[in-house]
């Protein structure tokens, strides 16, 4: 019982994900990131309010990290197909 | 990025490029932004007293102490990248021989002027504070808070010379500075010559004046 918690527990923290997960993150990653740089800089101009600017930037990042680092099962939909326990040629 | 860890790092890392790059585009929008201070700078009362550089000093030194009336337009100066404007007043004036320095230059006068983004970190009491924040109405550039009108100003800083001696010097000229803090980007002061958008100090120096010998304290003879 108290095994099984812990390997959940574990599975969580490190949260790992598929092949084609890992790819939709780093490109959800770095689209999200760019954009937040970009709408900050120009609504900021716009606006002519730096602090503005700040809070657009910072809200697009803590966003990106929601989005990207936990092992959300968006990021689990294609898991890896290992062949079977014991089927290829035993030795003997 | 096949684990929690990997994506936090790639995540952060990737920030710091995004943030870098925002931070040198605000930086670069400063050229942008065209710069047209103006002023108009005159000594309004010129006076040399002897004093002491501090109490238990034995040695007398002569003080200059020089009241000016400042007219400054130093609006174009506020961006949204500027955080402060520090505003500051010289006297300059020539050795009067050979050998000497030949350009003596002292600040008689200074002053910080937040834009309200920075107002938060202005060194005032909770009050002042207050106050200086509603001031800005709510904008997020004040502009009006370049506009320095002085009357018969009080120097800030009383002037003497590593000699001692500041009494009838001559060739006098008051010269107005200023210094753009900005949020992101390089510190900028007056520019000597037109730097693309940037005008050089229309005015901001003074007619040339003399100052005056040391006063003699003549107070007593008065009832």
């Amino acid at each position: 019982m108290a095994e099984e918690i812990l390997d959940k527990v574990r599975d969580v923290v490190e949260g790992e994900i598929d092949f084609k997960g890992q790819k939709r993150a780093e490109l959800i990653g770095t689209l999200l990131l760019a954009i937040t740089g970009l709408i900050a800089f120009n609504v900021g101009w716009v606006k002519q309010d730096i602090v503005l600017a700040m809070y657009l930037g910072g809200a697009g990042t803590a966003l990106s990290f929601i989005a990207v680092v936990p092992p959300w099962p968006f990021y689990n939909k294609d898991p890896a197909k290992w062949l079977p326990v014991g089927s290829g040629l035993t030795v003997g | 990025m096949h684990n929690s860890l990997n994506r936090l790092q790639s995540v952060f890392g990737f920030f710091t490029t995004v943030a870098f790059t925002l931070g040198c585009l605000i930086a670069l929008t400063d050229l942008w932004a065209e710069r047209t201070p103006s002023g108009v700078i005159k000594a309004t009362n010129t006076q040399v007293v002897k004093g002491r550089p501090h109490y238990y000093s034995s040695k007398k030194e002569e003080y200059a102490i020089i009241k000016f009336s400042l007219d400054a337009d130093l609006s174009s100066l506020f961006t949204w990248n500027t955080k402060q404007l520090f505003v500051y007043v010289t006297a300059e004036w020539p050795a009067p021989e050979a050998g000497m320095n030949a350009t003596n230059e002292a600040v008689i006068w200074d002053s910080i002027i937040t834009n309200p983004s920075a107002d938060h970190l202005v060194n005032l009491g909770p009050i002042g504070k207050k106050k200086l924040k509603a001031s800005a109405g709510g904008k997020s550039i004040a502009p009006e808070r370049g506009l320095l009108k002085l009357k018969n100003q009080k120097p800030k800083y009383q002037i003497s010379h590593p000699s001692g001696k500041i009494a009838s010097a001559e060739d006098v000229t008051l010269k107005v500075h200023y210094n753009v803090q900005p949020w992101f980007g390089l510190l900028t002061w007056n520019t000597q010559s037109d730097i693309g958008r940037w005008k050089s100090f229309a005015g901001g120096v003074s007619d040339q004046f003399s100052l005056p010998a040391v006063k003699v304290k003549d107070d007593k003879k008065k009832p």
